[in-house]
């Protein structure tokens, strides 16, 4: 219930801000521009300096502009952003594929996808092993430490030298956003393993690598499944600007280039849209790690 | 009910006449505080034989603990040595299993995976470890159960999974840390019947941990006595009774003796507990699951 | 899904990387195979879309390949050595030659005729209305060449003004702000600061120094002097793209065309366009001449190579000449 309300308030907010006139509204939008030459129709000018043109034009007998109040471009209202989403649900046949959200959507999701296996490849079972021997901690863990305050997107340009324009590079910047994030939050994960546990595997006969793969894993990976998620949503963020890398694909050059040209309601809708892809497949995750793990169902 | 002094006699010479399985020597712990070290054990010396069940009891920050942990393998002694059947002790082996006050069960695995876990690790093919540890959960009256997940049993149920998963792999000596004292009293009752019970059945040698001096003289053939500050021995005390059976009642005059002159031991002995708590400097994670 | 394998050989090649990161060294250009040419958004490079989705290059017997990219992004490409030519302003070819990876500007595409403009708040008339007042500009771009060259005409010096850099994206934002009283923008964005100034005007555009910014395909040397025969199929196709956006009787289609590639409504378009002067190959060849002044792309050159060097975008002055081929898009 509290779930659904944390969705309706906000939306309350926007329409609120949107459609009553006198909670913002800073500007107008102009209608007819009457007599002001520098007005032109679609035009967003100020509310006072409109007003002064209003009463300028009219004292001086000329047609005085109209208009009807607005909002900044930036912010459009919600049944605007509904329009676009709509419209982006049925694109027109000739549309480019680029525009098309749908597509634009699934290049980014098979980014995504392939960035964080890649990540996850090597960064979990590195975080493992950091986590359980101390000594691989030690050794690795201050660079990977040092590493992770580097900026991914600096990257960018060795990233396209290496390894070409298209896909690559942009899967690049996202496994090193999230890789050593990664590494560290797995490592100590792992160190939050149940010591216990591990006594009592110990007193049983498991030693080493064995102790590691029969019951240090076991034992933290539904802490670790929900580090993976958290990880997801990282890796995400990282999209913004991988995709800004070589040639431009994907749902964040779909975002940038409306906004460059000042469609906000496309933006809107296309951001509205990631926040769906993202929320619906954590939801999904979640679910799947309580099917995955049921033991947590009580201890958690 | 109560057995003739020569009854009991008779029967504490058969028992040191067995072969000695367990035998501590010289054996001191230190650990390092804030001005230098300080003496967790100081030259403990005790030997337990063959199918005999020792109970160790001593007030709060005694060591008796640090005892157990250091038979097991897991904590490193400073000084002197631990033998089991004659050989020397390094790390955890298959001749010592223990059973943790916290259960530590594995949540991932069922109850039949948690008993086969020690036979999987001594490399048993898969069929055999099962049906091996079938037996087992059979001997603790949970066969039914192989297959449910530790969280669905209750907390009597958990223990003798326990129990079982530390019997499978056939060790010398069981080592139990206060395995009753998360349990509640009538269900502590039976598991001590139980733990009795399988006790005679099999060929094993039990070093219990206890703060309860009752549990203590219910279950033990001998106790020992530990004092605090530094942790040392104070008395290997025989229980005047036979066989440690779930028959023995505190009402036995004879028992009830033993008791009191327990609890004077420990009495005099609390007065001296250090303001400084004891704690086991290793393996932070563990130390909220033990209540000294 | 046709692009799923080049999803697992990017995915392949970013492990191998990751592995062993610089291992691999750039692949040169191949000798044969399609020319790869990087083209971003800007009237005067959309143009080739219309080649593209026409089959012309086919046509004329050349294969090319148009990667679409962000402009920056496609300068990177370019450096790295990933495609063989970029879509650039003549200034930002001295940017990358600076920088060690030289091109040839060997043809025009257009120079821009109005597009790019400093906007001056409302009541402002003339750049000299801007003395002692703060600019919101992309420093070291070519709004900062616009402003300087205006600046000096009117008299003035940059001294005379106060620059405050920003992101050109950012201009619209910037310019509602008070204490800013003109910013340095091209198209679209400079039609959005205006629209959101009511009474902002331009003070100075690109089409009152036509020749201050030529826009050029800059091509690696080593895929010009290989293949220079494609390049000139190439530009024949030029010609033909000019003519068919030009032609009133085309333009709408090529328009349509053009928007669909950036992704706004064709009415909206034109706009962009007209800022925008296309150049023929015939009159590409009379500014490929070396002359002073900004009827020559030397001229232009030589002045946004001064520029850089004052505006610190890198030290040393270019040999201006050797960033130039006119062999193919010369007069004969």
């Amino acid at each position: 219930m509290l779930g659904v309300l944390s969705f309706v308030l906000p939306l309350a907010l926007w329409s609120a801000v949107s459609y009553a006139p006198f909670l913002w509204h800073p500007l107008v939008e102009i209608t007819d521009p009457g007599d002001v030459a520098y007005y032109s129709k679609g035009m967003r000018a100020p509310a006072d300096a409109f007003a002064e043109e209003v009463e300028g034009m009219t004292a001086s007998g000329q047609a005085p502009p109209q208009g009807i109040p607005a909002n900044p471009v930036y912010l459009p209202a919600p049944h605007e952003v509904a329009l676009a989403l709509w419209a982006a649900a049925t694109p027109a046949a000739d549309a480019r594929e680029e525009f098309r959200l749908s597509s634009s959507l699934w290049h980014s999701i098979q980014i995504i996808f392939w960035a964080f296996l890649i990540s996850s490849a090597i960064g979990v079972p590195l975080g493992i092993l950091c986590g359980s021997y101390s000594a691989i901690g030690r050794l690795t863990e201050p660079f990977v430490e040092f590493f992770r305050y580097l900026p991914a997107p600096a990257f960018g340009a060795l990233c396209v030298a290496v390894l070409g324009i298209y896909d690559g590079p942009k899967i690049a910047i996202v496994v090193i956003g999230t890789f050593f994030q990664q590494v560290l939050i797995i490592a100590g994960t792992t160190r939050r393993a149940d010591y216990a546990l591990l006594e009592a595997a110990q007193t049983l006969g498991a030693r080493n690598l064995r102790l590691v793969r029969n019951v240090v894993v076991p034992a933290v990976l539904p802490d670790l499944y929900n580090d993976q998620r958290i990880l997801l949503g990282w890796a995400w963020t990282y999209l913004i600007v991988a995709e800004l890398v070589g040639t431009s694909s994907g749902i964040t050059f779909f975002i940038t280039q409306q906004a460059r040209y000042q469609h906000f309601e496309n933006v809107y809708a296309a951001i509205f849209i990631l926040g769906i892809v993202g929320f619906g497949s954590d939801l999904l995750l979640a679910r799947l790690g309580r099917w995955l793990f049921p033991w947590r169902r009580t201890t958690a | 009910m109560s057995a003739s002094p020569d009854e009991v006699r008779a029967r504490f010479d058969r028992l040191k006449a067995r072969e000695p399985i367990l035998q501590v020597r010289g054996l001191c712990k230190t650990v390092p505080a804030k001005d230098g070290e300080r003496t967790i054990l100081n030259d403990v010396n005790f030997t337990t034989h063959r199918r005999e069940f020792l109970c160790v009891v001593g007030p709060s920050g005694c060591g008796k603990s640090t005892l157990i942990r250091t038979i097991a393998g897991l904590e490193e002694a400073s000084g002197g040595e631990i033998l089991v059947a004659g050989q020397p002790v390094h790390g955890p082996g298959p001749d010592r299993a223990m059973v943790f006050q916290g259960y530590t069960l594995f949540p991932w695995l069922t109850v039949l995976g948690n008993v086969m876990f020690g036979l999987r690790m001594a490399d048993k093919p898969k069929e055999e470890a099962a049906r091996e540890a079938r037996q087992w959960l059979d001997l603790v009256g949970l066969e039914p159960y192989a297959d449910a997940y530790p969280h669905t049993l209750s907390g009597g149920m958990k223990q003798r999974v326990a129990i079982a998963r530390a019997l499978a792999i056939q060790p010398r000596i069981l080592l139990m840390d206060e395995p009753f004292s998360a349990l509640d009293a009538r269900t502590r009752a039976r598991m001590q019947a139980y733990l009795v019970d399988i006790w005679r059945k099999i060929d094993v040698t039990i070093v219990f941990i206890t703060h309860d001096l009752d549990e203590a003289v219910l279950l033990a053939d001998r106790i020992l006595v530990l004092k605090t500050g530094p942790g040392e021995v104070v008395d290997l005390m025989e229980v005047p009774a036979l066989r440690p059976a779930a028959g023995r009642t505190l009402d036995d005059p004879a028992l009830r003796a033993t008791l009191e002159r327990l609890e004077g031991f420990i009495h005099a002995h609390e007065t001296v507990v250090d303001d400084e708590p004891v704690t086991p400097v290793v393996r932070l994670a563990s130390v909220a699951e033990e209540v000294d | 899904m046709g692009s799923a394998r080049h999803f697992i050989r990017g995915a392949a090649l970013a492990l191998l990387a990751l592995v062993a990161i610089g291992a691999t060294a750039p692949k040169a250009s191949a000798a044969d195979g399609p020319l790869r040419i990087g083209y971003s958004d800007w009237p005067g490079w959309v143009a080739w879309q219309v080649a593209i989705d026409k089959g012309w290059f086919k046509e004329s017997g050349v294969d090319v390949d148009f990667e679409w990219f962000d402009y920056s992004a496609s300068m990177d490409a370019f450096g790295a050595g990933k495609i063989d030519a970029v879509t650039v302003t003549n200034g930002d070819t001295l940017v990358m030659g600076s920088g060690g990876s030289k091109g040839v500007m060997i043809m025009l595409t257009d120079y821009s005729n109005g597009n790019d403009m400093i906007i001056g708040k409302p009541g402002l008339k003339k750049l000299t209305d801007l003395k002692g007042k703060k600019v919101g500009l992309e420093s070291g771009l070519v709004e900062h060449l616009l402003l300087l060259n205006g600046l000096k005409k009117a008299g003035m010096t940059d001294a005379d003004v106060e620059i405050v850099n920003v992101k050109t994206n950012d201009t619209p934002q910037v310019l509602s702000d008070d204490a800013i009283s003109a910013v340095g923008a091209w198209q679209p964005v400079a039609g959005q600061a205006m629209k959101g100034v009511p009474g902002a005007k331009p003070l100075y555009t690109s089409a009152d120094q036509p020749g201050l910014i030529y826009d050029v395909v800059t091509v690696s040397p080593t895929s010009f002097a290989g293949r220079k025969d494609d390049w000139a199929k190439v530009m024949k196709v030029w010609d033909k793209v000019v003519a068919f956006i030009t032609d009133p009787k085309t333009q709408p289609d090529a328009v349509k065309i053009m928007a669909a590639r950036s992704g706004v409504p064709p009415e909206e378009y034109v706009r962009y366009l007209k800022g925008t002067k296309l150049l023929s190959l015939a009159e590409g060849a009379k500014v490929f001449k070396d002359a002073d002044g900004f009827g020559s792309l030397y001229g232009s050159t030589r002045n946004a190579d001064d520029f850089n060097v004052k505006a610190g975008v890198y030290k040393e002055s270019q040999d201006v000449k050797s960033y130039i081929d006119p062999s193919l898009a010369g007069a004969k």
